[in-house]
């Protein structure tokens, strides 16, 4: 059977039944054209080019009628001072409020017509602004967002009209609360450096912020070598790259006084802050170690280890049969009404740590059985858990990808911080080397006995004293 | 990069900042300008909560916010557990004197030790006396003894005695005779230099004790007891 495989697969087939395990070549056949194995191997390449001024171009042509094509810029609230803290965020109000080119109305209307969605993000070290559209409207696409990224028109009557809605918008995310939580959570961590700084930035931002802050912010951080020209659905690499080169080879690459800014390391602070608000029905509590940057060797078996804790939320109709022992826990003894293990990590660094939602008569329980999972992943994880999390990362890492604009979003973030895109085949085999003593080692050299900082909103007053939550971060009996 | 474990779609992404998308309506007009200096005591966002500045009680190594803290922290909490550890090795020391303070303090006191033990000038005793000290509640007999009566008690029969031991068993100078002036019968106060054998008579019931302070004749069944005692010097003798 295995032999039929192979003749029916291309070279891909036979080189595969030479390296990999013969558990994926034994597939049940008739229940899939094309086995997993197979199609891992069988995705479009993602191909990447260079312009002149450092600008990167990166495409992957899935065949899609549709396609999402955007920049991802490496700029973000950690390039931002105590002072500017915040810029980055309105200026992405700003964005699409009209260029040199064409006023609000006519911007819209183009994209309208086009049947085009135009939307960005700022988080804390990318910024993106990105459009999907239909496959052969990609020479449009490309030009509206070349203008809205280099020639934004930064009126100073809608400079004023944003004021009060960023205002509005801060007051509304703070019922967000898991967003004010993990806010918090960075805040307190890398407490004193950028990395603390929130993305959406502190009030007087919004208040004080002059045309000439927005003006030298894209002066600052905009430059070609930062960026990438991103794209994925039914669009030439060729293509892509000729439209680039015709609206963004005028990036300057260059900055003001040779100054490079440099993204200095940012220092973890394992440490605590509480907002008590019994008013509030749930308690949000977040816990996290310092864990590595993207780019080191360390996120994979992180991620596998964050997978066999995984998360849980009170739709789960797994109950008591869920895989996840801590789920297993939260639904037996009522401990929360969501978890979930969370890894951010950024270029030199990033947190390892696990969020929960819950009543506040169960925190003490749900933290003491969070950080014994914790414990459990660095010392006694078995081979059936470590299986477990690997295919349930594999199923995550492959259905995410369900669409243009998260390809898209994909080969941006990898090309930002990778300097190339890496494919699914190769995370399927980084993956499949994890095995339990690497679980274990990893997660003891980040988690046992480190100091973890605790953000905490609600209800709190359950939540255990520091010394007893980094008491619970090594065990005795080890 | 952002990752989590989570089933598809459960979960926003974490910390993407925000996204705007310009096909819903732009709110023109209603927004609410706060007022541009804001009363002092009120906050308006959590992005507003600065954390302190803790450098004044950070450890040197961790001030700056622009080095990692991991290449320091094997140091620091070595540091902290050495600490902690020769603490807890102090306390425990600590802790264990005073608790064997207070119980050693339901031991006998001073006043009542300083009763166990009696010191004796031995230079105030002339030859062939005998002289009687109280002692832990007790007469003790010491007496000082001549050349004829050492002979004469190292002399004789041990198959006579009827609690057999030789003299040199019961002294350890053989000029001094300490024992207890409480005779083996019923414990009356023997009388010095009295009796039949040139020792002791306890008047009571007739028991005849001779110079060793060994029973010789009457109903008493043991010899006079002998304490413990030492001789610090020649002329000092402690007994107890």
């Amino acid at each position: 059977m295995a032999a039929s495989v192979c003749r029916v697969g291309s070279t891909m087939g036979r080189v595969l039944a030479q390296t990999r395990s013969p558990l994926l070549l034994s597939l049940r056949r008739g229940q899939a054209s094309v086995s997993y194995a197979q199609s891992l191997l069988g995705a479009p390449e993602t191909r990447l080019s260079t312009l002149d001024n450092g600008l990167r171009v990166a495409s992957e042509e899935t065949g899609h009628a549709t396609c999402t094509v955007g920049l991802w810029i490496s700029a973000g609230s950690r390039y931002e001072s105590e002072k500017t803290n915040g810029t980055g965020f309105f200026l992405e109000h700003m964005a699409f409020k009209g260029t040199k080119k064409h006023p609000q109305s006519a911007l819209e209307q183009r994209v309208d017509s086009l049947g085009a969605h135009l939307s960005a993000y700022t988080s804390r070290e990318h910024t993106a602004y990105y459009m999907k559209t239909l496959a052969k409207d990609l020479p449009q696409a490309v030009e509206l967002l070349s203008e809205v990224v280099q020639n934004c028109s930064l009126s100073e009557a809608e400079i004023e009209q944003q004021r009060g809605l960023v205002l509005r918008e801060l007051e509304e995310v703070e019922s967000n609360l898991q967003e004010v939580c993990l806010d918090l959570l960075h805040a307190t961590a890398f407490q004193g450096t950028a990395l603390g700084h929130s993305v959406l930035g502190p009030s007087n931002t919004a208040r004080n912020i002059s045309r000439q802050d927005l003006v030298e912010y894209i002066d600052s951080h905009y430059k070609a070598p930062r960026m990438v020209l991103a794209a994925a659905g039914g669009v030439s690499h060729q293509e892509l790259l000729a439209l680039a080169r015709s609206h963004f080879s005028g990036v300057s690459f260059e900055y003001e006084g040779d100054a490079v800014p440099v993204l200095p390391p940012c220092r973890f602070t394992g440490s605590e802050i509480r907002m008590r608000d019994d008013a509030l029905p749930l308690a949000h509590v977040a816990i996290a170690v310092e864990g590595p940057g993207a780019a080191s060797p360390d996120t994979v078996p992180l991620m596998v280890a964050n997978a066999i804790i995984g998360s849980y939320d009170l739709t789960c109709g797994g109950g008591k049969n869920m895989s996840s022992r801590l789920a297993r826990l939260a639904v037996e003894e009522n401990l929360c009404h969501s978890f979930q293990a969370f890894h951010s990590s950024y270029s030199d660094t990033g947190l390892l740590g696990i969020y929960f939602v819950t009543d506040r008569n169960h925190i003490d329980d749900m933290m003491h059985w969070s950080q014994n999972a914790w414990m459990n992943l660095c010392t006694t994880v078995t081979e059936s858990d470590v299986a477990r999390g690997k295919n349930a990362l594999k199923a995550t890492m492959v259905g995410q990808l369900d669409g243009t604009t998260p390809i898209c979003d994909d080969i941006g973030r990898h090309v930002l911080n990778y300097g190339r895109r890496i494919p699914l085949a190769e995370w399927d085999a980084r993956i499949d080397a994890v095995t339990p003593k690497m679980v274990r080692d990893v997660c003891s050299k980040y988690i046992y006995d480190k100091c973890p900082a605790v953000a905490a909103v609600g209800p709190v007053e359950q939540l255990p004293d520091y010394n007893r939550m980094r008491s619970a971060m090594y065990w005795l009996r080890f | 990069m952002m990752t989590f474990a989570g089933r598809f779609g459960a979960l926003v992404p974490l910390l993407r900042g925000t996204t705007q998308f310009i096909k819903c309506a732009v709110l023109s007009g209603a927004k609410e300008l706060l007022p541009a200096t804001a009363p002092g005591g009120i906050r308006l966002a959590h992005t507003d909560i600065k954390i302190p500045d803790f450098t004044d009680y950070r450890r040197p190594e961790v001030t700056d916010p622009n080095k990692s803290s991991q290449d320091s922290s094997d140091a620091r909490r070595a540091f902290s557990y050495l600490f902690t550890g020769a603490t807890t090795v102090v306390g425990v020391y600590a802790a264990k004197t005073v608790v064997s303070q207070f119980v050693s303090s339901m031991s006998a006191s001073a006043d009542v030790l300083a009763l166990s033990k009696i010191e004796i000038k031995l230079n105030e005793i002339p030859e062939g006396k005998n002289m009687t000290f109280k002692w832990r509640g007790k007469p003790l007999f010491v007496r000082h003894r001549t050349e004829k009566e050492i002979a004469a008690e190292e002399a004789v029969n041990l198959a006579e005695l009827r609690d057999p031991q030789h003299d040199k068993d019961r002294v350890l100078n053989p000029s001094w005779v300490i024992v207890l002036g409480v005779c083996t019968h019923l414990g009356c106060v023997p009388i010095a230099n009295a009796g039949d054998f040139g020792g002791y008579y306890c008047p009571c019931h007739g028991s005849h004790y001779d110079a060793s302070g060994r029973i010789r004749k009457g109903p008493a069944p043991l010899n006079l007891e002998v304490p413990y005692y030492e001789f610090p010097d020649d002329d000092t003798v402690v007994v107890g």
